[in-house]
């Protein structure tokens, strides 16, 4: 019982980041009606940034904890500002348009993998752990910063659900992916919708990034292993709904969690690959997505 | 006609061309290059190897510059190393291959790490005619089938044995074990050299694992392997950082039992993702530099390897330095640079290695002279230091 527990806490655990990783992603194709290869760029670059500025601000005198909030909110105001960036130059153009989008984003995924290995090196970098030790719940263990991670990942799922759910703005951002056109004609103003839910989306990205800093290896391409399972959460989920977004993040969380501890983590990816293939032969909009 | 200054302008020019050639001395001497192509990785969580291999190899070809470089045939040759990512996979290989081979038409490769990207290079390099050096651990890597490939680092065949029958010796009452392995031909290639060495020792081998190289979540099989209770585990191919995130989740888990890497290179980039978890790894591929056979030489390199890397040299890079000793050693016994000339003298030669004199040998057990003698290093983390344990010079190596 004691093991079950434990593999459902490491599912959960996991899927934490999964989730705030793919909610941005669904965010950005239901608001915009792209599919954005480069959301990793976003999660790569705030755990990069976390990684340097971190150490930097805690020889400057900062304590632990501080240091830390520092270097997060560096982390996420510099992805916001390559995200402002790719949308302004780039996805503006390009919403609705599968195709365009989906080159560009490769694209810019080359383009961003090539500066930041140039910029931060190759080499692995180590965030220290801001809340250090282990917590025992129910008899399973879990590392105090995961739990932490945990928490402000359920915490950001919720905020984000109250936005979409009881604000103005969100409403509106729920009107322009149901249908564009309709929202144009109840003076939404569209552009504008679109690119808040892109930096939205983005800083969910940077979050998800920001707090995987810890626990990680940071290298210049931490985004491409989380971008792959974020889009099978997503395609799992339904393509721009978010309770899709969760779901199919847990989903992918759990396999990888039971997987790994009944085979290993070598299987748990493959069976990962298979399901996706299952349930979009059963349901191809997803368990949760719209036709 | 002419301006009058124009033409004393333009004669002034050609007779100050000529001055200058006459005076200034003509480099009719100087040395030419032969370039030393490295297929390494230079990102992820093996790029500390790749960039401490490249360094290395510019000291030593530095080194072998300023002492007069390689002489061959009446001229003098210096080394230019040449290093590109191959990201540890058979796909960037092979495109480094490509680059090397078609490109930059390298004849010699200083180094390459990485059995799956190595195998790409290697099946365009004895094609070709290059000669190559490694340090992937695959026996069938060498052997009479690929004449020009040469082994420069202790490989698991060599490091295996000694390592687990020391940590079996110290530890007693180990009756089982855990591999876990990255899932390509190094790991594979060392999870079965690993998994005979323990039993062998009788001890039983519970469960074998594979993970993908760029995992970052290692709760999941940690979570197997405590439950699990082997008394020891061996991480076999894994680098340090996936290393110390292992034992750092299976110390959340409440297992405390005996750690072994068997390509474990340094304290410091276990250390940094493992932490206190670290403590007590065996290692079969690290060096210790504070002790007192370290020589100056050793010390100074190791300094200068931590500066431009951030962590300690060990028998992996220094691979990347002992080749191009190596190399000037058999060009010179050749007196060639051709490569398959060369290829034929380096079992020949003896050189002056990071360690000290070495040689090429293992025909007993590869078939052919192909592998750098070089003694072996048991060594352990203690107190958050590495402390060396055992030194096993090659038997071989002591009638040359």
């Amino acid at each position: 019982m004691q093991t079950v527990f434990q593999i459902l806490l490491t599912a959960l655990q996991i899927g934490a980041i999964y989730v705030l990783f793919s909610l941005g992603l669904t965010l950005i194709f239901g608001v915009m009606r792209v599919v954005n290869f480069a959301h990793g760029q976003f999660f790569t670059l705030a755990a990069l940034l976390v990684a340097v500025v971190d150490p930097w601000l805690a020889a400057q005198g900062w304590s632990g904890p501080f240091a830390y909030f520092g270097a997060v909110v560096a982390g996420i105001a510099a992805a916001l500002a390559l995200g402002a960036i790719v949308y302004r130059f780039g996805f503006r153009y390009f919403q609705r348009d599968l195709t365009g989008s989906f080159i560009l984003s490769v694209g810019l995924v080359l383009l961003c993998e090539g500066v930041f290995l140039d910029v931060f090196g190759g080499s692995v970098r180590v965030v220290p752990p801001v809340v250090r030790g282990d917590v025992a719940i129910l008899g399973a263990n879990i590392a105090a910063q995961r739990l932490v991670l945990g928490g402000v990942a359920v915490a950001s799922t919720v905020l984000l659900y109250w936005v979409l759910a009881a604000t103005r703005f969100g409403k509106a951002m729920r009107a322009v992916s149901i249908d564009h056109e309709a929202a144009m004609l109840q003076g939404i103003p569209c552009e504008r919708i679109a690119f808040q839910g892109f930096l939205i989306a983005t800083t969910l990205g940077a979050v998800a990034g920001a707090l995987i800093a810890p626990i990680s290896a940071v290298t210049p391409v931490l985004g491409a292993d989380y971008l792959v399972k974020g889009f099978i959460a997503v395609i799992i989920g339904g393509l721009g709904s978010v309770p899709g977004a969760i779901v199919g993040s847990l989903f992918i969380a759990l396999i990888e969690s039971v997987g790994g501890f009944v085979f290993d983590p070598s299987i748990a990816n493959m069976a990962i690959f298979v399901l996706v293939m299952i349930v979009l032969m059963v349901k191809p909009n997803g368990l949760l997505g719209r036709g | 006609m002419a301006h009058p200054s124009r033409s004393f302008a333009a004669a002034s020019c050609l007779v100050g061309l000529f001055v200058m050639g006459t005076l200034v001395p003509t480099h009719a001497s100087a040395a030419e290059i032969i370039k030393l192509g490295l297929s390494v990785p230079l990102s992820g969580a093996a790029a500390n190897w790749g960039k401490g291999g490249e360094w290395l190899c510019k000291q030593a070809a530095q080194e072998i510059a300023k002492s007069g470089g390689v002489k061959v045939d009446g001229k003098v040759y210096d080394f230019e190393c040449i290093a590109y990512d191959n990201k540890y996979n058979a796909a960037d290989g092979t495109k480094v291959a490509q680059t090397l081979l078609t490109r930059d038409n390298v004849k010699f490769i200083g180094g390459s790490l990485g059995t799956a990207p190595v195998r790409a290079l290697q099946s365009l390099s004895e094609r070709d005619g290059v000669l190559l050096f490694t340090t992937a651990w695959g026996k069938a890597i060498k052997g009479p089938k690929f004449p020009l490939t040469f082994t420069q680092m202790n490989t698991v065949y060599e490091i295996s044995k000694p390592l687990v029958g020391y940590v079996k010796q110290a530890n007693p009452g180990i009756k089982t074990v855990a591999l876990l392995n990255p899932n390509d031909a190094t790991g594979q290639d060392v999870e079965s050299a690993s998994r005979a060495s323990w039993e062998a020792l009788g001890v039983k081998v519970v469960s074998s694992d594979w993970y993908e190289r760029g995992t970052t979540e290692f709760q999941p099989i940690a979570a197997k392997i405590a439950a699990l209770k082997t008394d020891a585990v061996d991480l076999g191919a894994a680098p340090p950082p996936d290393a110390g995130f292992v034992f750092k989740e299976l110390k959340a888990l409440g297992w405390n039992g005996v750690k072994v890497v068997e390509v474990g290179s340094g304290a410091e980039g276990i250390l940094a993702t493992g932490h206190e978890a670290a403590e007590g790894v065996y290692m079969g591929a690290a060096m210790t530099f504070d002790s007192p056979a370290t020589t100056a030489k050793q010390k100074a390199l190791n300094d200068g390897g931590k500066a431009a890397t951030g962590e300690s040299l060990n028998a992996i890079q220094i691979g990347f330095y002992d080749s191009v000793y190596a190399l000037k050693a058999a060009m010179e016994k050749a007196q060639s640079i051709d490569p398959k000339r060369v290829a034929a003298a380096l079992p020949t030669v003896t050189f002056e290695s990071f360690y000290g004199k070495s040689a090429f040998g293992g025909a007993a057990s590869y078939g052919s002279a192909q592998q750098i003698l070089v003694p072996v290093l048991v060594t352990q983390l203690k107190d958050g230091k590495l402390a060396e344990l055992q030194r096993i010079a090659p038997e071989e190596l002591k009638s040359r």
